[in-house]
């Protein structure tokens, strides 16, 4: 590792050293550190990216996002993101966010279903993908506001009820279900913190920090992402993108962590 | 080919409380892809001015991460200052961008 | 979690009545029904990847949902299953090499299938480190399992400890029926030689597990 030149070194770790020593005094060190990541992550530069594919004419239709329906009505983004999962009358289908965005990405722009969803999810340390980049710009629409997941029509009680039950579904060589990890607090895998989802908190903490920038990858990560990635983990074979099961547990999880304030981007190792 | 840096000057009592993302692949040189190693690429200089004068002159090695963060704090600001960040890379490519000091909250 | 029906009847907004059909939560049985069609429908792969997702009878009946618990006849027929699911090594020698057993428990990796394809890799890693404490000093361990830190010195090396130690590890709801740790022998992710040499790593004095 290359010695730092010039006044850089001095300012930068008086910086450093006087947040972290006020930090340190205060509690768990691996917490406080990840709070310090958080806060400024580099996910930020992506809601830029985000916002101007959401207003490009784009596709073979010529259009931008901006008559895109995310449940409050055509083009009304502040407060959608945090009521997703929800039913969409013209899909007859309960949707999170990535997949109300492949609905009008295709319906309204004209791009190809099965190529959005090739293309959905980046190679770490690239530039990112456009859902990647859109799914963190809608979801920043309603930072500051409360994570209101309701249930009205009969399809929104299903996906909740069917996502509780996949919670605690156990299959695989692992015997694994997502309870097994997240069941019980002050857990962890090796040195990475496990979510507390049968709690409040923790329920909240899933509900209000996706999309998030992905430290080790350099790019902003979706809660489809993360089910796919837990589901590797898990044993099972891969799995498809904005399926029922993804979305049901993510109606689940969200519901739970009801009145958690939307803050995004949250930060992941 | 230099995307724009995310700035945010907010003023606590006269000190301009400033931080700033840039977009920057910060390649070491020592990463190796299929396709080979890919070659160092790193921002070498920063240097920060309010109201036209340098308060920051800062040299970096490919050490530093990619996407970088800097964070530092402006003695003697007022709301409506102009707060400028500049770097270059090794490769020659620049950026500048700048933002007035808002009021924080 | 309760299961408890909540009926709630939407009013159409345009004319204020009451519509014919309300929203309820799905009973148990329709839940598990959607929720299985679900899973088969979320995946697209090899007949032999997609087995996976099959439950068997242990797996159903330790997937209780929320806090609802094992019956005593539940747990009772999970102990019973998982004790007809022991298979000992041909050679009858049910504690291997320790060294072996010291890279299998450090190991996370083995069998995660990406695009269709699993992990090329010789054998599959034990995974206890990714829950459980092991050797003296070693930091980047988990504790969503107990320690295992001094798990020999604590027990000695009787043949009825070693045998223990063994069904633990091959099928470790026979002991703890739905435990949340995998079967590893159970479900093929370790062999019954494999096993062995987890056994030794707990068990011998000379394994750093127990310095």
């Amino acid at each position: 590792m290359k010695k730092l030149r010039g006044i850089t070194m001095g300012l930068v770790s008086a910086l450093c050293l006087a947040m972290a020593t006020s930090a340190m005094a205060q509690g768990n060190d691996l917490s406080v550190g990840r709070k310090m990541l958080m806060e400024d992550n580099p996910g930020e530069l992506w809601i830029d990216q985000g916002k101007a594919l959401f207003l490009q004419k784009r596709g073979p239709k010529n259009a931008s996002l901006e008559q895109c329906d995310f449940g409050m009505g055509p083009g009304k983004l502040e407060g959608a993101a945090v009521r997703l999962p929800r039913y969409f009358a013209d899909t007859n289908r309960v949707e999170d966010l990535e997949s109300r965005l492949l609905t009008c990405m295709t319906q309204l722009q004209g791009f190809d279903r099965a190529q959005l969803i090739k293309q959905a999810i980046s190679a770490p340390a690239s530039r990112g993908s456009d859902i990647e980049a859109l799914a963190l710009y809608v979801t920043s629409r309603s930072n500051g506001m409360k994570v209101n997941v309701s249930l009205g029509h009969q399809k929104e009680y299903d996906m909740y009820k069917a996502g509780e039950y996949l919670f605690y579904r156990r299959s695989g060589q692992t015997d694994f279900g997502c309870v097994q990890c997240h069941g019980e607090p002050d857990k962890r895998i090796r040195l990475q913190d496990l979510v507390h989802m049968t709690s409040k908190a923790g329920a909240q903490e899933v509900a209000a920090t996706w999309p998030a920038y992905r430290g080790a990858h350099y790019v902003v990560r979706t809660m489809q992402w993360r089910l796919n990635d837990c589901v590797w983990q898990m044993r099972l074979p891969d799995l498809k993108y904005a399926t029922d099961y993804s979305i049901a547990l993510t109606t689940y999880l969200n519901r739970q962590g009801n009145d958690a304030v939307m803050q995004v981007p949250g930060f992941k190792r | 080919m230099a995307e724009p840096m995310k700035i945010r000057a907010t003023l606590q009592g006269d000190t301009a409380d400033v931080r700033i993302l840039m977009r920057h692949p910060m390649e070491t040189g020592t990463r190796k892809t299929a396709t080979g190693v890919v070659p160092v690429h790193f921002i070498q200089s920063v240097i920060v001015e309010h109201n036209g004068k340098t308060v920051l002159d800062a040299q970096w090695s490919q050490a530093i991460s990619r996407d970088p963060f800097l964070g530092l704090r402006v003695k003697g600001a007022k709301l409506g200052d102009k707060i400028s960040v500049t770097w270059t890379d090794n490769k020659g490519d620049k950026r500048n961008d700048e933002v007035a000091v808002s009021a924080g909250s | 979690m309760k299961t408890t029906l909540i009926i709630q009847c939407s009013l159409s907004a345009a004319t204020g009545l009451l519509l014919a059909g309300c929203a309820t939560y799905p009973d148990q049985a329709t839940t598990r029904q959607m929720a299985e069609k679900m899973v088969f429908e979320a995946f697209d792969a090899s007949p032999a990847h997609m087995k996976r997702l099959e439950q068997d009878r242990s797996q159903q009946i330790c997937s209780k949902v929320g806090d609802a618990k094992l019956s005593q006849e539940e747990a009772a027929e999970v102990v019973k299953l998982a004790r007809a699911s022991i298979q000992y090594p041909t050679s009858g020698q049910l504690s291997g090499d320790w060294k072996a057993g010291d890279r299998l428990a450090h190991d996370g990796a083995g069998d995660r299938i990406r695009n269709g394809k699993t992990e090329n890799r010789k054998e599959n890693g034990a995974l206890c480190q990714n829950c459980h404490a092991l050797a003296p000093g070693e930091i980047n361990v988990g504790n969503v399992g107990t320690p295992l830190t001094g798990y020999g010195k604590q027990r000695g090396n009787s043949e009825a400890i070693v045998k223990y130690t063994y069904e633990k590890i091959y099928n470790a709801w026979v002991y703890f029926p739905c435990s949340n740790m995998p079967r590893l022998g159970a479900t093929g992710h370790l062999t019954p030689e494999q096993v062995t040499h987890m056994v030794a790593y707990l068990l011998d004095p000379q394994s750093p597990i127990n310095k």
